[in-house]
């Protein structure tokens, strides 16, 4: 009986979710939608506990389950033609903006390469952020998004260069030279 | 000594990620010594890491809403699929109302795009003003100190040459700006600020071509709004500033507009 399931850590649950919403949103452009993910995902998290390995890493267990509900969501969105797709190399990312305070870059800068980062196709994106952003070792990306290492390197390879050439455009405000 | 193996963009990833497995890190270390757009390359990476997480980190601070701490307690409220838009609606208003920076970039498209009532230019340039630059305590997007970045950005987002006309003249000096989107067309915003503290903006966007040159003075929402389209570009100034004052800042915009214009087609 379900009932029976260990409840999972509160603490650290609290402690995901900034990361989960952060990883939602760049997944999905928007915060209301990043925030109906997370919930979501929240709530599958609960109902399938049992699948969680206590004292494994909860954060890397959640960001499967929450990638697995982005999957379906997609799947469906796109059967119902809800949303815009966001894998589109054009415009429709106004949501990339960042509440930010700036340190070593400018804002402009910061504001560019969200920009560049939310028109990459979503699985380059989803890949960047986990490996860059969250740190997460390319096994546990492999095992969160479902996909071999080598595609994971692959994915990241591409995401990175295609950041790279954007940042090293004439004018786009970057000390940054094309090499080669 | 054999060869050691190529350096490959695995190596590269897991180097600047700092996974590389000790066995290789001789074999990069070395190749990196002496073949300087290997090293130039990682070093790109490592700024573009540095920058990712400067653009991304400081969402982490964002305070939590209610509806994602309830879920993470275990409880499925009853329909939970409904909520979502509900709570939508609420916190884009709630949010472009108390300035909320941190959810209110999403909700300014919102209610720009969603009031309901067909919206003129005149009057989304008023919503706009009201929205973002009627408080001066409201910080603006980006300041006037990256005035040139500013402009450079505006210009590729708009697409085409847009510039900030230079009111110091006026007593208005440009505090900053930032791209709107969620109107029809995305929209280029100049904040000025005078020493009275009274704000006055300029807003720039594609506006479909209607012959002559066409002055026009609207107030929206208590919001004078003055002016113009011309060659396919429609330029406002709003501001809680009165008529008289309104035209003869638009009369100066207007004329530095069209003077810089002219420079710039020689």
């Amino acid at each position: 009986m379900p009932v029976t399931d260990p409840p999972l850590p509160q603490p650290d649950l609290l402690a995901a979710i900034p990361r989960l919403r952060r990883y939602a949103r760049v997944l999905t452009g928007d915060s209301n939608r990043a925030d109906d993910l997370v919930q979501e995902a929240l709530a599958r998290a609960w109902e399938k506990r049992r699948l969680w390995a206590a004292g494994s890493d909860l954060r890397a267990w959640l960001f499967t389950v929450m990638h697995n509900v982005f999957v379906n969501q997609r799947a469906l969105a796109r059967h119902e033609k809800l949303h815009v797709s966001l894998d589109a190399e054009g415009e429709g990312h106004e949501a990339w903006q960042i509440p930010v305070r700036a340190m070593q870059y400018t804002r402009v800068e910061l504001i560019e390469l969200t920009e560049h980062v939310g028109r990459l196709p979503v699985d380059q994106r989803e890949v960047l952020l986990l490996a860059v952003v969250e740190e997460l070792r390319y096994e546990e990306i492999a095992a969160v998004l479902g996909i071999p290492v080598g595609t994971v390197m692959s994915r990241l390879s591409r995401a990175r260069e295609k950041l790279r050439n954007a940042f090293a455009e004439p004018g786009a405000g970057s000390s940054l030279k094309v090499v080669k | 000594m054999m060869n050691p193996l190529p350096i490959t963009d695995a190596d590269v990833n897991a180097y600047v990620d700092g996974q590389l497995a000790p066995s290789r890190a001789p074999a990069i270390e070395e190749a990196l010594a002496r073949d300087p757009a290997l090293a130039a390359r990682v070093a790109d990476l490592r700024r573009q890491n540095a920058t990712l997480h400067d653009a991304f980190d400081p969402w982490l601070e964002e305070p939590l809403p209610d509806r994602l701490i309830v879920a993470a307690a275990g409880a499925a409220p009853a329909g939970r699929r409904a909520a979502p838009k509900w709570l939508g609606i609420t916190t884009a208003a709630a949010a472009s109302l108390i300035v909320g920076i941190a959810l209110g970039w999403f909700g300014r498209d919102f209610n720009l795009q969603r009031e309901g009532t067909p919206t003129t230019f005149a009057r989304q340039v008023a919503l706009t003003h009201v929205l973002y630059a009627s408080d001066v305590n409201r910080p603006v997007e980006i300041w006037a100190a990256e005035e040139k970045r500013l402009v450079n950005w505006l210009s590729k987002r708009l697409g085409f040459a847009v510039r900030a006309p230079d009111l110091n003249s006026l007593g208005f000096a440009l505090v900053g700006g930032r791209l709107v989107a969620g109107n029809e067309m995305p929209t280029a915003m100049f904040v000025y600020e005078n020493a009275d503290k009274q704000r006055m903006t300029l807003q720039v966007r594609k506006h479909a071509h209607i012959g002559e040159t066409a002055f026009r003075y609207a107030v929206e929402d208590g919001v004078g709004v003055y002016y113009w389209i011309e060659d396919n570009c429609g330029y406002a100034l709003s501001g809680n500033l009165d008529r008289t004052q309104l035209l003869a800042i638009g009369r100066v915009v207007y004329g530095q507009l069209a003077s810089l214009e002219a420079a710039a087609s020689k």
